[in-house]
């Protein structure tokens, strides 16, 4: 359940990604599964301008991924009841939406 | 087959009879699906399977008899070489890794094991398995993921921290030192702490403060302290002087 239906996960218009979470917290899952498909070789391939942050804090805070794109758009997303894969296809839609020419293009 | 039993029909040599009368039919073992006879339909129909009803659907209670499955060989092999990792290493630390490649993991490798910290790779479910077992189970939930031990005899943690700047892709989640569990904050405060001999040699000169001071102002020359212990009696008697003064104005 962890693998997105599209095997490649292409961070072309995105221009940061923060993901902040709690180690010692149960509902953490998520939020790292969706930290190891997106820091993933692959991935960073896609754009090496992308950098990919994570921070681990201890204050019991909910697990957050903060992704800034290229356009100024911020993409909250807080991972405490979300599974991996739900946040990993709104990203996906999201990119999509905002670069749909080069991904035709590159599926094509 | 045909033919032959009625050749008599044919009046005349050459003639196909408009019917033809099959009187054998296909063997028992056909190539094709053969047409079950209606009386062997009818069986069928009526020996169907018919499960017993459920009383509530699958999966919507659990299971009476709880499974316990026998771990494999393997598991208890490394069981037994989490088990002994603990036991001699003072410093364990647990970080995740996103995807490093094999040469960044070497160099990784390569510049802890100039720090004596050794890079030790373990399946989750047997370091879950095991730390459910034993005093360390507030370790469980850091194991998610592809997660990375790094061990260590002695307890370096500024080194570690160091090192782990370097490649991006290690995020340092939490670490046991000396049988404490430390968070990622707590590993970095932990680096920040000066050795145990420093700390002792402050506690050892904070405790003996006082009684260097006074050893010193006893070294010094006998008419310096008999002027200091005078004019510490003048102190003294103005004190308690001022004390009484009050006391017989009120008294009166």
């Amino acid at each position: 359940m962890a693998a997105p239906s599209k095997s490649a996960v292409i961070l072309k218009a995105v221009k940061r990604i923060a993901v902040e979470f709690c180690p010692f917290e149960p509902n953490v899952r998520s939020t790292r599964e969706f930290l190891v498909l997106v820091g993933s070789e692959k991935a960073r391939a896609t754009n090496m301008n992308c950098e990919v942050t994570t921070t681990v804090k201890h204050n019991k805070s909910e697990p957050v991924v903060d992704i800034t794109y290229l356009d100024g758009e911020r993409l909250v997303m807080k991972g405490a009841k979300l599974t991996s894969s739900e946040m990993m296809s709104v990203f996906q839609s999201r990119c999509i939406a905002k670069d749909p020419q080069a991904k035709a293009g590159a599926k094509k | 087959m045909a033919a032959t039993l009625c050749a008599k029909l044919l009046p005349k040599q050459g003639w196909l009879p408009l019917t033809q009368s099959v009187r054998h039919g296909s063997k028992a073992v056909t190539r094709h699906r053969k047409p079950m006879h209606i009386l062997r339909q009818k069986l069928m129909a009526v020996t169907e399977y018919i499960p017993p009803k459920r009383v509530a659907p699958r999966g919507a209670y659990p299971p009476q008899t709880k499974k316990v499955q026998e771990e494999s060989g393997l598991a208890l092999l490394l069981k037994r070489e989490v088990q002994r990792v603990f036991q001699d290493c003072k410093m364990i630390a647990v970080a995740q890794n996103n995807a490093s490649n094999s040469e960044d993991m070497m160099l990784l490798k390569y510049r802890l094991y100039k720090h004596g910290i050794a890079v030790k790779f373990f399946p989750n479910q047997v370091i879950r398995s095991f730390l459910a077992d034993s005093i360390y189970s507030n370790m469980a939930p850091l194991f998610i993921g592809p997660t990375v031990l790094l061990v260590s005899k002695e307890p370096k943690a500024k080194e570690m921290l160091a090192t782990l700047k370097h490649s991006p892709q290690m995020v340092l989640l939490g670490a046991c030192v000396e049988n404490t569990l430390l968070s990622a904050q707590g590993v970095a405060s932990y680096s920040k702490l000066p050795s145990v001999t420093v700390v002792q040699g402050e506690l050892v000169s904070g405790l003996t403060m006082l009684t260097s001071h006074t050893a010193s102002m006893l070294q010094r020359h006998p008419a310096h302290l008999s002027a200091l212990l005078q004019q510490y009696v003048k102190q003294q008697s103005p004190d308690s002087s001022a004390d009484e003064a009050p006391k017989a104005e009120e008294a009166t």
